[in-house]
């Protein structure tokens, strides 16, 4: 009897020192952005916890580097960002602030989203900072061509492999599921913005670059006179008069730009402002990778159609 | 290349009704761009016979702080700090790299004025092991907020009057080495333990070179909501001092402080709007008390545009060396980047002597590949 009621506080014993490590097996992933979350959860699902530090209608350029970050950083297995500077004004303060070694540069638990991706405006040459808030390695925005969630997702997909491969075969059928997903939304989304190609607009700041880029849209200028530069009276009396020229009817600007300068072209050239989710969660229709391109397309479609 | 040639001439030759010869000129031509390309970008690497490289030289980075103060009362003082003039208040130049794979330095050098150099700080910093990091060199001490920025990153232009007396102009700055750990709660909480040289003249100094001085702080975060933190911290050195003639006395300084801040953003409209209130007590205990306070108001109401107002008290409530004196200050800045600002500040010094009023009017540029600031 006695040796039996050892047996048993033994196997709890032993039981519950063995279980206590392993009571969250899957990965802790933090990423930076909202969309990079969207895709890391559709791959990892039930074998990962995904938290993102931002919102999708946070500015990512002006994020300060709260400590409250840090303490997430801290028991992450992953860090994934989106790279190209974005997020240089806060997060290399966190990724040395949070102490945790694993998700140093360098380290397993690091992946920069940007790695693959083919960037355009990558300045070549020399760089100063008169000519405003540039990133010399390329535009950061790139979540917004479809296209890119590919990449994303396969750079996204190795690292979960590597860091636990014992579950490929489950990430296997993840991506390709993603990838089917993406790719019939692609199809659509280009079926309902083809009609509008070549048709310009104006943009606050070069947000929207790759979006462009992938359906055919002509971006002649920003509202910005350079990027980070309010614009002057002089830069919005050239835009009006472009504007006018041109017969552009559209501004867009990601919500957490202040619109009061497109509205002041928009008063004197009849053109519509339309301020749109720049990321995953700008808006709360846009709660994933795909309705943050279902909810952009609509709101172009929608104006496209009554601006013609 | 020759398989490209042959297979473009069978394109060409079996498609000639389509491909003008245009066409076939320009697909050449491209040819001979790439090509070009390829040679032009053959490295040229010289550092192996050299051994010069500026592969990894540090990240530099200059700050220039410029200053013209208007004071009305005792501009014939030469050892006033705040005279009527203009002065170059500060420039700083800081390097910034990884060292190897396991330490990391960041060294300050400081010039006040054009000739007086000074090492403001020289850090040697690594993550001993998970949550636990060590540093070493010369540094701002964590003794509060305040003593942890640099002049480039001072709130106002000047410090509040409590830091000046107490801590002195260059705050308690000191050679030592410490350990921060990062506690394992839901909240950010840190721990920090250092031992240093205890040169500050103002407070430690003691007699012996081994007379070091020994500092704790504790400090918290939480968020209140998603746009708003409140820091509380408390911090506490201790060490000998060499104030008063050594006697069979341990002459021992004890310095407290304690430290609450609220910064609040709004979502979506970071760029735009903020509101930081931060409140420090400061007290040094020793054969005589200084104690005083300042509590802070900044408020960024545009892009570019930010108000603050300050107010900050000292005493030494008694002895023979019992003073009393305040300062209010309120400042404009004009911030058209972060790398550049205007600021205008106004203060009125009520103390025993004749009340001063200061104006002080300062430019701060920041040059280079500045590593981002702390929150």
């Amino acid at each position: 009897m006695k040796t039996y009621k050892l047996n048993i506080i033994f196997f709890v014993y032993f039981v519950s020192l063995t279980s206590v490590p392993f009571s969250w097996a899957g990965l802790n992933i933090i990423t930076t952005t909202q969309d990079l979350a969207s895709i890391a959860e559709e791959l990892g699902g039930s074998l990962v916890k995904v938290n993102s530090l931002i919102k999708g209608n946070q500015d990512p350029h002006y994020i300060q580097p709260k400590p409250s970050y840090m303490v997430k950083m801290n028991r992450a297995d992953l860090l994934i960002y989106q790279g190209l500077e974005l997020e240089i004004g806060w997060l290399p303060v966190l990724i040395e602030g949070s102490r945790n070694p694993e998700i140093r540069l360098g380290q397993r638990g690091h992946l920069d989203a940007s790695e693959n991706i083919s960037r355009l405006e990558v300045t070549v040459g020399d760089v100063n900072r008169s000519m405003g808030d540039i990133h010399p390695f390329g535009n950061p925005h790139y979540n917004l061509d479809p296209e890119n969630g590919f990449i994303i997702a396969k750079s996204i997909f190795d690292k979960l492999v590597e860091l636990d491969p014992e579950n490929k075969l489950k990430y296997e059928s993840n991506l390709s599921q993603f990838n089917q997903k993406l790719k019939a939304k692609i199809n659509q989304w280009e079926k309902q913005m083809e009609p509008f190609r070549g048709t310009k607009i104006i943009t606050y700041h070069k947000v929207w670059i790759y979006f462009a880029q992938k359906f055919g849209l002509v971006i002649p200028s920003t509202i910005e006179v350079k990027p980070g530069v309010p614009p002057t009276t002089k830069h919005l009396a050239y835009l009006t008069g472009l504007m006018k020229r041109e017969k552009i009817k559209m501004i867009i600007q990601s919500n957490y730009y202040e619109s009061k300068f497109a509205h002041m072209i928009a008063d004197k050239t009849g053109a519509t402002v339309q301020t749109l989710p720049a990321f995953v969660g700008g808006v709360p229709e846009a709660q994933d990778y795909f309705s943050l391109f279902d909810k952009i397309n609509e709101v172009f479609i929608h104006n496209l159609k009554s601006g013609s | 290349m020759k398989v490209f040639t042959i297979l473009l001439l069978i394109f060409f030759c079996g498609s000639s009704n389509v491909w003008s010869s245009s066409k076939y000129e320009k697909l050449e031509e491209r040819i001979r761009v790439l090509e070009k390309r390829k040679t032009d970008s053959k490295p040229n690497i010289s550092s192996t016979a050299t051994g010069l490289s500026n592969r990894f030289n540090p990240a530099l980075s200059v700050n220039g702080l410029f200053l013209g103060t208007y004071n009305d009362e005792g501009n014939y003082d030469s050892s006033k700090e705040v005279r009527t003039g203009v002065k170059i208040q500060e420039l700083e130049i800081r390097m910034a790299a990884y060292v190897d794979t396991f330490l990391r330095a960041d060294i300050t050098l400081a010039f006040e004025g054009t000739s007086n150099f000074e090492v403001e700080e020289a850090i040697a910093e690594a993550l001993l092991s998970k949550n636990l990091s060590f540093r070493a060199g010369k540094f701002l001490t964590p003794f509060g907020k305040h003593n942890q920025l640099h002049t480039h990153a001072y709130p106002f232009i000047d410090l509040p009057v409590v830091s000046e007396e107490i801590l002195g102009e260059e705050g308690l700055n000191e050679i030592g080495v410490g350990a921060s750990y990062f506690l394992p709660t839901n909240w950010f909480s840190e721990i920090t333990f250092q031992v240093l040289e205890g040169a500050n003249t103002n407070q430690f100094n003691g007699p012996a070179g081994s007379d070091f001085a020994y500092l704790i702080r504790q400090n918290n975060l939480w968020d209140l909501n998603e746009e708003t933190t409140m820091e509380l911290g408390a911090s506490y050195v201790t060490g000998k001092n060499s104030l008063s003639p050594p006697s069979s006395f341990d002459n021992k300084t004890q310095l407290l402080g304690a430290d609450l801040t609220f910064k609040w953003k709004p979502t979506g409209r970071e760029a735009y709007k903020t509101w930081i209130w931060q409140t420090e007590f400061i007290g040094s205990f020793r054969e005589q008390t200084q104690e005083g306070w300042y509590t802070s108001l900044q408020h960024q109401f545009a892009k570019t545009w930010w108000v603050q107002g300050r107010y900050s008290g000292y005493t030494i409530p008694n002895g023979i060396n019992k003073e009393d004196k305040n300062q209010w200050s309120a400042l404009l800045a004009w911030v058209p980047s972060e790398f550049s600002a205007v600021r205008l500040q106004y203060n009125h010094l009520n103390q025993a002597t004749a009340d001063e009023n200061q104006v002080l009017l300062q430019l701060n540029f920041t040059l280079g590949s500045h590593p981002a600031h702390k929150y």
